[in-house]
């Protein structure tokens, strides 16, 4: 496996190898494999006994989320096969096919917890707005790198402007499903993708002052409803929301946690998991399930392997010179960091409760499909940054 | 990548593992250091406690007949903070038990029990019900098939005075230091008679399922179960057969008396109610013990309905909870018995002592004259004659010479009364039982503390005392004590109603208080004096002779006594007491009926029928 030890020095150790036999990251490649494997794993222990939405084969999730997993894999070790930078000319088509999808959905979707978020294709239903969410990073990627005609990478005025309008268009489909807790994803993620691109801090203020102020706007214009300001308040005040709603949820959710203990109540045998205490345990709450059964020990080393596929994320992202590689690396870390943060603190009562999943662990095919083409990309980014860097020196010894 | 980037990766590492540490305190913060308190927390939120009700004990009579037992049946039983509000429940409930949809929503929704109690709604529930509600279970939230208890009489309304009922338990009773943690919302429990008073050996012990419930409630699994224990069985000293026979003989005698006029008038006895009591004088078990009017018991059975409950406490119906047996009613010339024996252990007087009645009597003064019921007068009398003949003026003179023993220091004639058990409770074991009343002069001054002249003890007030009149009250179980001691030669039991209390397994209760008796170390002679003047009273003569004629008192010696109480406003009280046979005795019988006039002619017949029976005589 290739190392570069300094960032800044060309790597000569890479220079002019090529394509190369082994050429993978392979912590990433594991961590991914194994915790989404894991996830399937719990989910056929959270759903095998409570079969929610009344099916009657215990093994129905497990099975499910199997097939997904193949499918995400074969996704995942095929993209490896495409040169990302095919991509980057054409991110305008991954932002007509995310704005179709998010559109798509709005017309034929149905409802699920009051947001049109599924369409169903008969065979298969899809979330788009869990596969948007790579495109916009593609699409903000793309933007935001260096353009060809310039002869540094520098993020102006115009890209700002140009990513922020691509950005909320996703917001606003995701917004009119309504799916809040994704539309937060969205814009968490490019905030954050504006600020590792180098834009001027000065940008990344205003817009972030923009978004305050524009959900301040909502929220006294009356377009954020009780229930969801209510799953704010329960963190500050979960004893005034005892038996229902989002304090219900949480109040549960953290009973199961907390049972768990040290050691955790050993897979399979989380009571109140099992017994479906805890609403959507086996999506949303699926690491009530995780620190039930398999306590302090088994929730730690499930944040530490998510950690670990981040950093991966992030490190590849700041290897590659190539800032449209270096983007989409990290946005790619993004989407993972802030649905990992945003859940598990969700259910540990200290994170609104917002409708997102765990990424490779929730059940649920478009999420986990969607970050194995994620973590797909990042490996591709991972296995061309040498080819690149070859390209790189070569322009630079023309010149 | 430019220095400005490198930066904002590092930035970003550092907020990365910042969060993942939070993330990973809070996480150590819930499970280990709170992981305990949580687990706690979470156990109890799943568990659920149910009790089993545990079969009440049955009830037999002294020959082991059952006259009441315990039936299990199926009830219909509801979480009113679960069903209320869910009104496709219960119209379902309303549907299938066939109650109206608002009584049900009545029912649940002005429950006062605890959000996870229950209120039954329907008791014995047919199968098919049972089977349909179970089968539609999960239609029907909060809704469950309980095991409840009912009680049946094998013997209607027999005895029911002494049986008592159940009922469901009230808050107040609930919320009492009495309830120890037993009792729950919807139990029933003994409201009266020896249901009441045994409460504690019938209701033997709940059983309890600890289980553990999905978050409809649904039971999931069951961590421990705990058997219900049966309560003990009652044998009672009651003889159900001869109850029946006093019983009727009671209704039947009152039914005759309403239909006599009183002597010279137009005016019909009223008889508003009577008691009999059939005692073993030997051991102080109440072999009958009758009050009339009477109610059923089934009427409780799955609760009284409020009409039901109306009428029971109607006056025009004379109160027929009230057990009359142990209710106080003036005595009359029956309390001589006492008058004598005190008059006779005072040295007032002596056998061979003869007073003479001609009608009427002065010694209290020429302004207070005192007549006897016969207003001819009777004559020469000693004490046999006149306890024979009831003489009244003989028994004031008795008083009045105990009256004037010491200045009525010792007050002696209620010192005797109470001897002979007046004036406080006998200590039979069912409830509500009354004291009487022996008065003295510390009663008159608390009573007429408003009124200062009649705070004093007169001559007359003992000498009223001493036929059984003035303000003594006496219920017709101490009469009968009071009887059975003499009986007894001075033994004096406790009159009870338990002969034995078994378990579940048939296995003897220890129960002791059944034996309790106190010598009363009566003079012999004395007893015997009065038992030859008791004798006399169904002799051709006597008060009660008009009954007994045809009663072979040549085998079967009977003592007895006739009274005739006169009762302010109302009609006089009748009393006959009596035992028999004499020298041996076996039985007390004791009678009273309300406002129904002379004892020697209007109660006197039900005693007489009761000794036929008893003796088998035809």
């Amino acid at each position: 496996m290739i190392r570069r030890k300094n960032k800044d020095s060309f790597d000569l150790e890479g220079y002019g190898g090529g394509k190369k036999a082994v050429n993978y990251d392979f912590i990433l490649f594991f961590m991914v494999l194994a915790i989404s494997s894991f996830g399937a794993l719990i989910i056929y222990s959270a759903t095998r006994g409570t079969l929610p939405g009344g099916v009657t084969d215990p093994r129905y999730y497990l099975k499910k989320q199997l097939i997904y997993l193949a499918a995400g894999i074969a996704l995942f070790v095929g993209v490896h096969f495409i040169d990302y930078r095919k991509i980057e000319r054409f991110w305008w088509l991954f932002f007509i096919a995310g704005i179709a999808s998010l559109g798509a959905v709005l017309i034929f979707g149905y409802e699920v917890h009051g947001s049109k978020s599924w369409i169903d294709l008969k065979f298969v239903t899809i979330q788009p707005s869990e596969f948007s969410k790579i495109f916009m990073v593609i699409c903000v990627a793309g933007i935001l790198s260096k353009w060809k005609r310039e002869k540094e990478h520098h993020v102006t005025f115009k890209k700002v402007v140009l990513s922020l309008a691509v950005a909320l268009s996703f917001v606003l489909m995701v917004l009119l499903q309504p799916d809040y807790g994704t539309a937060l994803i969205y814009l968490i993620v490019y905030i954050c993708l504006l600020f590792i691109s180098g834009a001027n801090l000065l940008y990344v203020i205003s817009i972030m002052g923009m978004m305050a102020g524009g959900i301040f706007f909502a929220f006294n214009a009356g377009y954020i409803k009780q229930y969801q300001l209510d799953r704010i308040l329960v963190l500050l005040k979960p004893e005034a929301y005892p038996d229902e709603g989002a304090g219900y949820n949480l109040f549960q959710s953290k009973l199961a946690i907390g049972s768990g203990g040290l050691p955790g109540k050993g897979l399979f045998l989380g009571k109140q998991t099992n017994l479906s205490y805890v609403p959507e345990h086996h999506t949303d709450f699926i690491f009530s399930v995780i620190g039930e059964e398999l306590g302090f020990f088994g929730a730690v080393l499930v944040i530490i392997v998510l950690g670990v596929i981040i950093w991966r994320c992030f490190y590849i992202a700041s290897l590659s010179s190539d800032s449209f590689a270096m983007l989409l690396g990290a946005g790619v870390g993004f989407i993972i960091l802030s649905q990992v943060v945003i859940n598990i603190g969700m259910t540990v009562g200290i994170m609104p409760i917002v409708g997102i999943p765990l990424p490779f662990l929730s059940s649920g095919g478009s999420s986990l499909i969607s970050m194995l083409l994620g973590a797909g990309l990042v490996e591709n980014i991972y296995r061309w940054r040498e080819s690149r860097k070859e390209h790189e020196i070569a322009y630079q010894q023309f010149k | 990548m430019s220095s400005n980037i490198r930066i904002r990766f590092k930035i970003l590492f550092y907020l990365l593992a910042i969060m993942f540490v939070v993330l990973i305190l809070r996480l150590y913060f819930m499970q280990v250091m709170s992981g305990e308190l949580y687990a706690e927390m979470a156990s109890e939120s799943i568990t659920r406690e149910r009790t089993i009700s545990a079969p009440r004990g049955n009830i037999y009579d002294r020959n082991g007949k059952l006259l009441v037992k315990s039936v299990p049946v199926k009830a219909v039983a509801v979480q009113p903070g679960i069903v209320s509000g869910n009104e496709n429940v219960m119209r379902i409930l309303s549907e299938c038990l066939d109650i109206s949809y608002y009584e049900i929503k009545k029912e649940v929704e002005e429950s006062n029990v605890s959000y996870m109690d229950k209120v039954i709604i329907k008791q014995d529930v047919d199968i098919a019900t049972v089977i349909y509600i179970e089968e539609n279970i999960d239609r029907l939230p909060g809704v469950e098939v309980i095991d409840v208890y009912l009680r049946q009489y094998n013997y209607g309304s027999l005895a029911s005075h002494i049986l008592g009922y159940i009922g469901e338990i009230s808050e107040e009773k609930l919320k009492s230091e009495e309830n120890d943690y037993y009792y729950e919302g919807g139990d029933q429990i003994g409201l009266g008679g020896l249901e009441e008073t045994y409460e504690s050996m019938l209701r033997g012990k709940k059983g309890k399922v600890v289980y553990e419930v999905d978050p409809l409630e649904r039971p999931v699994s069951i961590i421990r179960e705990t058997e219900p224990i049966s309560g003990n069985d009652l044998y009672l000293t009651i003889d159900i057969d001869l109850q029946k026979v006093v019983e009727e003989a009671l209704y039947q005698s009152i039914l005759e008396v309403r239909e006599k006029k009183i002597k010279d008038t137009d005016e019909h006895y009223k008889v508003t109610g009577g008691a009999i009591v059939v005692l073993s004088p030997g051991d102080g078990q109440i072999l009958a013990m009758a009050s009339y009017p009477t109610y059923d018991p089934e009427l409780f059975v799955g609760g009284i309905s409020e009409d039901d409950w109306n009428n029971l406490n109607d006056p025009d119906n004379y109160y027929p909870f009230l057990n009359r047996a142990i209710s106080s009613f003036p005595p009359g010339s029956v309390f001589k018995i006492v008058t004598s024996y005190a008059g006779l252990s005072e040295g007032v007087i002596t056998e061979g002592s003869r007073f003479s009645c001609a009608g009427i009597w002065y010694g209290l003064g020429q302004n207070f004259p005192k007549s006897c019921w016969l207003k001819s007068g009777h004559g020469s009398l000693d004490i046999v004659g006149a306890i024979k003949n009831s003489c009244d003026i003989y028994f004031y003179q008795v008083g009045y010479g105990l009256f004037n023993k010491f200045n009525n220091n010792q007050e002696l004639l209620q010192k005797y009364a109470r001897i002979f058990g007046f004036g406080s409770e006998t200590g039979v074991d069912v409830p509500g039982e009354g004291t009487g009343l022996v008065p003295d002069e510390e009663w008159k001054k608390e009573y007429f503390k408003d009124q200062k002249e009649n705070t004093v003890w007169f001559p007359g007030d003992t000498v009223n005392m001493s036929i059984g009149q003035g303000d003594l009250t006496a219920t017709p179980l101490q009469m009968a004590q009071a009887f059975s001691i003499i009986a007894d030669r001075g033994i004096k039991y406790r009159p009870h109603l338990i002969k034995e209390i078994r378990d579940s397994e048939d296995i003897l209760f220890k129960y002791s208080s059944a034996e309790e008796y106190q010598d009363l170390q009566l003079n012999k002679d004395f007893v015997e004096i009065i038992e030859r003047g008791l004798t006399r009273v169904v002799s051709p003569g006597g008060t009660a002779y008009g009954v007994f004629m045809d009663f072979p008192v040549g085998e079967i010696p009977v003592a007895a006594k006739t009274g005739t109480a006169e009762f302010y406003g109302k009609q006089d009280y009748a009393w006959f007491t009596s035992y028999a046979p004499v020298g041996n005795p076996e039985y007390v019988i004791v009678g009273m009926l309300e406002q129904a006039g002379s004892g020697g002619s209007n109660v006197a017949p039900i005693a007489e029928r009761i000794y036929r029976y008893l003796f088998n005589i035809d």
